[in-house]
């Protein structure tokens, strides 16, 4: 910390700081259009220094940290920063050399100039509902890839560049729209921290972004060094509808003082969309480490400092060029719960059951049959809750979004509005929570009905094994799924719905907690 | 008191407003003869709140010689806030509900948004459901989002489920169906089946407390009015009796938490619009002082003992929302955009295992409360660091009334002055920096949130504490100009006296803005209007009172966020057309910085707020007077500034001495009963006309 910089202004910047995020997320949600964002919040928003690291994130989704820890990096390893101009935006999306965790993940990063020095980056994510009905043996299958490039250069567009990426896009309007909101909430970024450096002077505010670095990581260490010293291992198995048999996963933990370092087993990448990048990995150990250890530690650079993490190159952790990403939301649930069974062996009163460990996906795409639209491709994405795991204190939520994915779900009366289908049920599912002293988080029912012919993709996991419960409470209820009598079977979750059909998704429920004492008549529900 | 020949004759010339809180129930008269206003403050009554309220109103009006027999002509108006509905929220004592939804979606109400209560802590909970599972009834039928019935209502299923409710001694029920807002036809039926088998029972359907799309929220906000529907029944049922056996006959009025009022009988069967209407008179207050001191661009700010409440005012509106989470339940419901931080006096100050300076939200309350009282607390709070720095009295605080040791507030600033590495002075002025930001924050969020910049706005500061945080809050957001009014402690109570009927009739349908919609989009707005108009009839409003704001939230086709944008008045043809198509462009721009030309717009929801415009308590202006304000002066005290470093001797004035026209320069202090208003190095005072003092600072 420099002499003129006491604890104070630190405080009051990091303050100023997470307004702005905040601010930014705001704006990018509410000029949207695409369902995924306007209503389910699938995006973040973030600051980061001139070097490219986390200042503040905003608290959205924990995985887009993945894609936000290399974007800057290889933006600057591309583009010589002496070329920059105020009004320059850059756009990637891809896995290996745009800073992406899988490719509907666009980013737009746009640098902060104060007396025509660059000072700083303010970046968005948003989740853009397009790339579907794909294949995933390897990442030329998933979508477009997208390098770092400019998408305006001094404050003009680039239409040639926009219009590559658009014919490339299921739903180009949606997209279009949604890089205006994201454009927006840049906007809105760079306006207020040049305002806060005008306030405070930019020499100020950069010294605090760097001491609230210091300060994270000083809050870490110290929930660290609460913990025993210590190492414990955990396995777990990963298992989706793309494999006929689980795949082993492990980790062994070790607490060392101040220190942890996680080392990762996994098997070789696999042709499936369930790799996941080192990116997305670190995003996931930072987010469930953060909440065992100290879940107000600011979410920025600091906190990585006294984590080491380790995983096999080119397996399904740690995967390398040209492994298929597209799912590995759900393979980043189970690794945060894996990290969890580790961490319950060091302090049980800290961590939960294991949750339903997945993020159930449902997606459904098709040419408009009717209306003013008629014609037109559209595609409806949406993300599943299950059961939280149960607590040492408490059972576990019920049918909530958990770890590193946190979206809302889209109102019925807006879903049947959009998209050629009816909700029928959305329910929690009796019994689907591990039975214990604490019961599991109940998993969720969905029942939607086709009103016009679409294609549709389940992705779902726990379907071969259950989520553990911890001092010896009962496992969660499996993931899955269920379509019309009449309707062609589905392939690995992949088929087709007619007009008329149906197709019922069921997550799965959350591990319970401790040793069930008599029956408890609540276990369906409360 | 007065004696018996100076008696007043009746003519209708007192207004009443009662506040009551949980401490205290604060009276404030007004006397329309003479234009004073006054205040009458009793303990709380927290059993059975009207028996303090009868007292309060009842020895308020005794005093200023209004007898029982005279007050059926005398008292012209009776206005009422109350915190009753927001503590049954808060509690969690609001009453057995019992719901019927649609087959298929019992669940909803539990799942929510299907987001957990924080993305980092493994350990919360997620607010309480307010109807047990098994009181949630589903029945075969189902719309479309057309609004055409796929599936006719199972009249018979409502009609065993409201019997099942009834044997379960349930004493309120919900009724919400998907796609009501667009044809109620089936809550109606629903209703009435209800209404047959439990005649006694509370009831609401969601097409008449929310008509609006998004059913979670609509449901959540028919499950919370059903929740606090018998609470606020019992409150009024007890408390309406009391004002008559006194003699005050005219129908009383509750606040909302739109800022307006309604009659007792329509506040009862709405309590869901009324969970904030705690700190909502405070702002009408401030709405009311500032509009008459020429100053329409306000930013209020409510700072009591454990949080901090803000508003914003543009061009004499406050800003509105219709839709906010209260305790955790989503509400649909005019509400005045308020938002609340957990910064107030007794906010606790700490170091955090990362060693930074934290504020709050932790507060140490009323007992043992901050250091300074010496009631054995030994973590400081914000009032002990003002303590320290002598911005507050040393030695008394409540014109004396109560004794507070600075030394015991020195000793616990030291133990974290030591630990960051700073003098005792420093950390204090570092405690009241911390919590000025935590405020800014909030203000953030009410104001550059909205696409407003602060630094065109005034700050009015009320509460016990506002007036000694505002100048700091003030710096800290680049604003130039403070308003401290006269009674920044009673202002809430003085709000009851300075508001209109108030009622706001919505209708949510989807239509372009376009000409070929025309008549589509002029049928829902009057059929909203005409809603409104019958609302005057039953409040029997005279056409001359009568007021009417329209307004229609527009999005892009494709977006899901509206923005409100008036409709002016006069009737809705091509050239209005084209106007709100501009007005939406230019709302849209403010906002997100950008506009796109040619895209479709559609109205989304029609708004009709209907004011009746009630007589009120009229500010009486005064005379300038001399700029000097020496006679004020008490003496002085010696205050630390960081802009000086060091303790630094400090005017005192005393607050009822300062005449309007007195112009004087910080640094000063000015103290009165209820708050202390600090003038830090560089600002100028002046009192105007009304008495608020207006504090301007350099910029």
């Amino acid at each position: 910390m420099s002499a003129d910089l006491d604890p104070i202004t630190v405080e009051v910047i990091g303050a100023a700081l997470s307004s702005i995020v905040e601010e930014t997320g705001e704006a990018l949600v509410r000029a949207s259009y695409s369902t995924n964002i306007k209503e389910r919040r699938d995006c973040s928003t973030a600051l980061f220094d001139r070097e490219g690291r986390t200042l503040c994130q905003a608290e959205h989704i924990p995985i887009h940290l993945g894609s936000f820890l290399d974007f800057i990096p290889m933006i600057l390893d591309v583009h010589d920063p002496a070329n920059m101009r105020p009004g320059d935006v850059f756009i990637g999306n891809d896995a290996y050399r745009g800073g992406g965790t899988h490719l509907p993940d666009i980013v737009l990063a746009e640098p902060i100039f104060i007396d025509g020095a660059l000072v700083a980056w303010t970046v968005n994510l948003a989740h853009h509902s397009d790339f579907v009905d794909r294949a995933h043996a390897h990442i030329y299958q998933e979508g477009m890839r997208i390098p770092p490039i400019r998408l305006y250069r001094a404050g003009a567009l680039q239409t040639d560049v926009q219009e590559l990426i658009l014919l490339n896009c299921q739903v180009p309007r949606e997209r279009l729209s949604d890089l205006r909101a994201q454009m927006a909430a840049n906007r809105v970024g760079v306006q207020r921290f040049t305002d806060l450096c005008e306030r405070y002077g930019v020499d100020t505010v950069l010294a605090s972004g760097e001491a609230l670095l210091d300060y994270a990581e000083r809050k870490m260490r110290a929930g660290l060094e609460a913990l025993p010293d210590g190492r414990w291992r955990f396995e777990d198995v990963f298992d989706s509808l793309d494999f006929d048999e689980a795949l082993p996963i492990a980790v062994e933990i070790t607490i060392a003082g101040s220190d942890i370092r996680l080392d990762f087993e996994a098997p070789p990448q696999v042709r499936s969309g369930i790799n996941m990048t080192r990116t997305a990995l670190l995003a996931t150990v930072y987010y469930i480490v953060k909440s065992v250890v100290d879940p107000t530690v600011l979410p920025n650079a600091g906190l990585a400092r006294p984590i080491t993490v380790l995983a096999p190159d080119g397996s399904i952790l740690n995967c390398a060029h040209p492994a298929a990403v597209n799912g590995r939301v759900q393979t980043c649930q189970r690794v945060a719960d894996l990290i969890l069974g580790a961490l319950a062996q060091a302090a049980p009163e800290r961590v939960s059951a294991c949750t339903n460990s997945s993020c159930t996906v449902a997606v459904f795409s098709g040419t408009r049959q009717t209306g003013p639209d008629v014609g037109t491709y559209w595609v409806y994405l949406e993300t599943i809750g299950g059961g939280g795991g149960a607590r040492a204190e408490a059972d576990g939520l019920d049918g909530i979004h958990v770890h590193v994915t946190n979206t809302s779900n889209l109102p019925i009366e807006a879903l049947e509005l959009e998209y050629p289908l009816i909700l029928e049920r959305y329910e929690l599912i009796d019994g689907s929570g591990g039975a214990g002293m604490h019961r599991g988080g109940m998993g969720l029912r969905r029942v939607y009905r086709a009103t016009e012919d679409c294609m549709v993709s389940v992705d779902i996991s726990r379907n071969l094994s259950r989520s553990w419960g911890l001092e010896g409470g009962g496992s969660g209820g499996h993931g899955g799924f269920t379509v019309s009598p009449d309707t062609d079977a589905f392939v690995r979750g992949k088929g087709t719905l007619r007009a008329g059909e149906w197709l019922e998704v069921i997550t799965p429920g959350g591990g319970g907690y401790g040793r069930a004492i008599g029956s408890r008549a609540d276990l369906a529900a409360q | 008191m007065k004696d018996e020949a100076a008696q007043v004759e009746p003519t209708f010339s007192w207004r009443v407003g009662v506040d009551s809180g949980g401490t205290f129930t604060d009276v404030c008269l007004f006397d329309a003869s003479s234009g004073d206003i006054s205040v009458w403050k009793v303990a709380s009554t927290p059993d059975d709140p009207s028996r303090g309220i009868a007292v309060g109103v009842d020895e308020a009006l005794e005093t200023h010689g209004v007898a029982a027999r005279d007050r059926s002509a005398a008292v012209a108006y009776l206005g009422h806030g109350t915190t009753v509905a927001t503590n049954a929220l808060i509690t969690g004592a609001g009453a057995r509900v019992g719901l019927i939804t649609t087959a298929g979606f019992r669940d909803l109400l539990e799942i929510g948004r299907q987001k957990r209560p924080d993305l980092y802590d493994l350990s919360l909970a997620k607010p309480k459901t307010l109807v047990p599972r098994e009181l949630r009834f589903e029945v075969s039928e189902r719309l479309l989002h057309t609004g055409d019935v796929a599936i006719a209502l199972d009249e018979d299923a409502v009609r065993t489920a409201a019997r099942q409710m009834r044997d379960e001694g349930v004493a309120a029920v919900a009724i919400c169906f998907l796609y009501a807002f667009l044809n109620p036809d089936h809550e109606r039926i629903a209703k009435r089946i209800v209404a047959e088998e439990m005649p006694d029972a509370f009831l609401c359907a969601s097409h008449d407390i929310a008509p609006e799309f998004r059913e979670f929220e609509r449901l959540s906000t028919v499950t919370v009015n059903a929740y606090l529907g018998p609470i606020m029944h019992r409150y009024i049922s007890r408390l309406s009796p009391r004002f008559t056996d006194m003699g005050v006959l005219v129908p009383p009025h509750l606040t909302q938490s739109n800022g307006g009022v309604v009659r007792f009988e329509a506040a009862a069967q709405t309590p869901v619009r009324a969970v904030l209407s705690g700190p909502s008179t405070g702002v009408v207050a401030a709405r009311a002082i500032g509009t008459r001191a020429g100053v329409e661009d306000i930013i209020t700010f409510d700072m009591g003992g454990t949080s901090s409440d803000v508003a914003l005012m543009a061009g004499g509106d406050v800003t509105q929302t219709n839709e906010s989470t209260v305790h955790g339940y989503p509400i649909k419901a005019p509400m005045l955009d308020i938002h609340t931080v957990g910064a107030g006096g007794g906010s606790i100050a700490s170091i955090d295992s990362g060693g930074l300076l934290k504020v709050g939200p932790e507060s140490a309350g009323a007992d043992p409360g901050p250091v300074c009282y010496g009631l054995g607390a030994n973590q400081p709070t914000v009032t002990d660091a003002n303590i320290v720095l002598q911005i507050l009295n040393p030695s008394h605080l409540l014109d004396g009334r109560m004794k507070v040791r600075r030394d015991l507030a020195v000793d616990a600033i030291a133990k974290i002055a030591a630990k960051l590495g700073l003098g005792v002075e420093e950390t204090a002025q570092g405690i009241l920096s911390v919590v000025t930001a935590n405020m800014a924050k909030a203000i953030r969020v009410i104001s550059v949130q909205r696409g407003h910049d602060p630094r065109g706005y005034a700050l009015m500061a009320f509460g016990g504490a506002g007036p000694l945080h505002a100048v700091r809050l003030a710096q800290e957001l680049g604003m130039e100009r403070v308003i401290v009014p006269r009674n920044p402690g009673i202002l809430c109570a003085m709000g009851l006296l300075l508001t209109d009927l108030r009622a706001d009739f919505s209708s949510t349908f989807l239509v372009s803005l376009e000409a070929g919609s025309l008549s589509q989009i002029s049928t829902t707005m009057s059929e909203v209007e005409i809603q409104a108009e019958a609302w005057f009839e039953e409040e029997a409003i005279p056409a001359e009172h009568r007021r009417t704001a329209r307004r229609i939230d527009m999005r892009y086709e494709g977006q899901n966020h509206e923005l409100p944008i008036p409709v002016p008045d006069g009737c809705l043809d091509a050239a209005m057309l084209e106007g709100l198509k501009e007005a939406f462009a230019e709302a849209h721009t403010r906002m997100y910085g950008f506009a796109v030309e040619g895209e479709r717009i559609n109205c989304v929801t029609f708004r009709v707020e209907a004011t009746g415009v009630v007589q009120k308590a009229d500010l009486s202006e005064a005379e300038l007077g001399p700029e000097d304000a020496a006679i004020a002066k008490t003496g002085t005290r010696d205050v630390w500034y960081p802009e000086t470093g060091t303790f630094t001797q400090t005017e005192l004035y005393a607050r009822d001495k300062l005449r309007p026209g007195m112009v004087f320069n910080g640094p000063a202090i000015v103290e009165q009963m209820d708050t202390t208003t600090l003038i830090p190095p560089k600002v100028t005072v002046r009192i105007d006309r009304l008495d608020n003092l207006i504090l301007e600072l350099a910029s």
